[in-house]
C-alpha cells in the first residue's frame, strides 16, 4: 500500500494542541490505510518502503494522535495539556485512569508532567489513559 | 566464559597485539555504555537525573557517550528516562562506524542492514536534518528497529525491507553505511552466552556475502560519496579481505578518518593473504578502552 502525501493533517496538531505552524511546517504528513505518519526528512520514491517518518495519527471517527509523535512535538504544545504531579503520572504510566477534572476540551489531550511529555490521553470529564502498552510503566523501573 | 570459548580466540594471537591484555579483557564483564539523544533532552539534565536515582557514570571524553559504572537496576535500560527515549544503550566501539561515517545536515544517507536501529537513532542524532533510509530484510528486526526509532522521536527516516545484496533503492545516496552481518567475535564479551565459534568455511561464506553486499553498497553510492564498511568481527577474511575486493574491484578507494575512540591499524596478513592498504582501516580491541571489537573502513567512490 501506498503513502499519499496529506499536508492538511498537520493543521490538527495546530488547531487541537497550539502547536506553533512553524513547527508543523517541518513535517509532511502521509496517509497509509488508516494510519498517518509525519516525516521530516526529503521524500524518496523506494518500492518496498515499510515506515515513513513516524506514526502521527490513527484514523477514525475523530483522529488520535499517537503518544510517540506527542512526544516530539508535545513541548510546544499550547492548549490541551494535563499537567499531573510526579505521582499522578507514575499511575498514568502504569496504565490507570485519572479520575479528576481538568481544564481542557473534550477529546485527545497531551499529558505531562513538568517538562517530560507522557504521550496520549483522552478527556471526557476524566482523563482515560491512552498510553500503549509498550510505553507503560513497570514496577521493576526506575 | 568458557575455556572452549577462550581457546577459539587464540587463533589470533599473531594478529592481535598486546595478545595477553586482550584475553584478559575476554575474560572480564564488560561494561554498559549509553548514549544521550540529544534530540529529547540535554546531557546534564540526563545525567542528573539518573544519578540521582543511584546511577554513576563516566564521561567520555567530549562526547555524548557515558559508560555506565553503576546502577540500581538490573538493566540499564530499566527506568522511564529510557522509555521515554532520553538515552541508547550502546557499545562505544559500536558508535565508531557512524563517527567514521561523519553524518552531516541535508545528506542522504542509507544504513544497508539497519536493525534494530543503534547506528541509525545516532546518524539522526548527528545529522539533525537529512533523510536516511534504514534497511534491513529481517521482519522482526525490522520491528525493533521502528520501536526504537519512534521512542528517540526520530522523524526523518525510511524504512525499508530489501535483501541487501540485491535490493534496489532506485537512488544513489551521499554517504551508505555497510555495518555487515558478520560472525559478531567482537560481542563476546557482552553476550558470551549467545556466542558460537565459528569455522573456517562459515567466515569464508560470511565474506562471500560481505563481498556482495558490498557491491551493491558501490552500485548505490553517488561519485565521490563515500561507503563505511564496518563488522563487529576480527576475523580478516571478514574485514580487510573484503574491503580489499571493493578497492581492487569496485572502484572505491581508502580514504583516512579520524575517530575519537582508542584504535590500531589493520592487519597486514591472515593466512597467506597480504594486505596492502592497513594504515586505512581501524580495528578497536576490547583492551583498548573496556568495549567490545569493531572494524572500520571509510572507502571513497571514484
Amino acid at each position: 500500500m501506498q503513502f499519499l502525501k496529506k499536508n492538511e493533517y498537520g493543521k490538527y496538531f495546530v488547531d487541537r494542541f497550539g502547536i506553533p505552524e512553524e513547527i508543523i511546517e517541518k513535517y509532511t504528513f502521509w496517509v497509509r490505510g488508516k494510519r498517518v505518519w509525519a516525516f521530516s526528512g526529503e521524500y524518496i520514491d523506494i518500492k518496498d518502503m515499510e515506515v515513513l517518518g513516524i506514526k502521527a495519527l490513527s484514523l477514525g471517527r475523530t483522529p488520535k494522535p499517537s503518544t510517540a509523535f506527542l512526544r516530539v512535538i508535545g513541548k510546544y504544545a499550547k492548549k490541551n495539556v494535563v499537567n499531573l504531579d510526579k505521582e499522578k503520572a507514575l499511575k498514568f504510566l502504569k496504565g490507570e485512569n485519572i479520575k479528576e477534572n481538568f481544564d481542557v476540551e473534550q477529546g485527545y489531550v497531551i499529558v505531562k508532567s513538568n517538562e517530560d511529555i507522557l504521550g496520549c490521553g483522552l478527556y471526557k470529564g476524566s482523563l482515560i489513559n491512552q498510553i500503549p502498552k509498550k510505553y507503560r510503566y513497570e514496577d521493576t523501573w526506575l | 566464559m568458557d575455556e572452549q570459548k577462550l581457546e577459539y580466540f587464540k587463533q589470533y594471537s599473531e594478529i592481535i597485539p598486546n595478545f595477553d591484555a586482550f584475553m584478559e579483557s575476554l575474560e572480564k564483564e564488560q561494561p554498559y555504555w549509553m548514549r544521550v539523544n540529544t534530540l529529547k533532552i540535554g546531557e546534564e539534565e540526563l545525567i542528573g537525573r539518573l544519578e540521582n536515582k543511584g546511577f554513576k557514570f563516566e564521561k567520555y571524553k567530549n562526547l555524548n557517550a557515558y559508560k555506565i559504572l553503576a546502577m540500581p537496576v538490573k538493566h540499564p535500560g530499566a527506568t522511564l528516562e529510557h522509555s521515554f527515549g532520553y538515552y541508547y544503550i550502546q557499545d562505544l566501539s559500536s558508535m565508531a562506524p557512524v563517527f567514521a561515517l561523519n553524518p552531516q545536515k541535508g545528506e542522504k544517507i542509507l544504513d544497508m542492514t539497519a536493525a534494530p536501529g543503534s547506528k541509525t537513532t545516532m546518524i539522526a542524532e548527528l545529522m539533525r536534518e537529512g533523510t536516511i533510509v534504514a534497511n534491513d530484510v529481517n521482519f522482526n528486526r525490522l520491528k525493533s528497529l521502528g520501536g526504537n526509532l519512534e521512542r528517540l522521536g526520530i522523524t526523518n527516516v525510511i524504512i525499508t525491507k530489501k535483501d541487501a545484496k540485491s535490493g534496489n533503492f532506485g537512488i544513489e545516496f551521499d554517504k551508505i553505511l555497510l555495518d555487515a552481518p558478520c560472525s559478531g567475535e567482537g560481542t563476546v564479551r557482552k553476550n558470551p552466552w549467545g556466542f558460537r565459534a565459528v569455522e573456517d568455511r562459515e567466515h569464508k561464506m560470511l565474506a562471500r556475502n560481505q563481498r556482495i553486499i558490498l557491491k551493491n553498497a558501490a552500485k548505490h553510492v553517488k561519485n565521490e560519496g563515500i561507503i563505511v564498511y564496518s563488522t563487529c568481527t576480527f576475523n580478516p577474511w571478514e574485514n580487510e579481505s573484503v574491503v580489499e575486493y571493493g578497492i581492487e574491484n569496485l572502484n572505491l578507494k581508502p580514504i583516512h578518518f579520524d575517530l575519537p575512540i582508542p584504535h590500531l591499524k589493520g592487519v597486514e596478513e591472515w593466512r597467506e593473504e597480504r594486505y596492502e592498504y592497513v594504515e586505512y582501516y581501524k580495528r578497536i580491541y576490547p583492551h583498548l578502552e573496556d568495549t567490545g571489537g569493531m572494524f572500520i573502513a571509510v572507502l571513497k567512490k571514484e
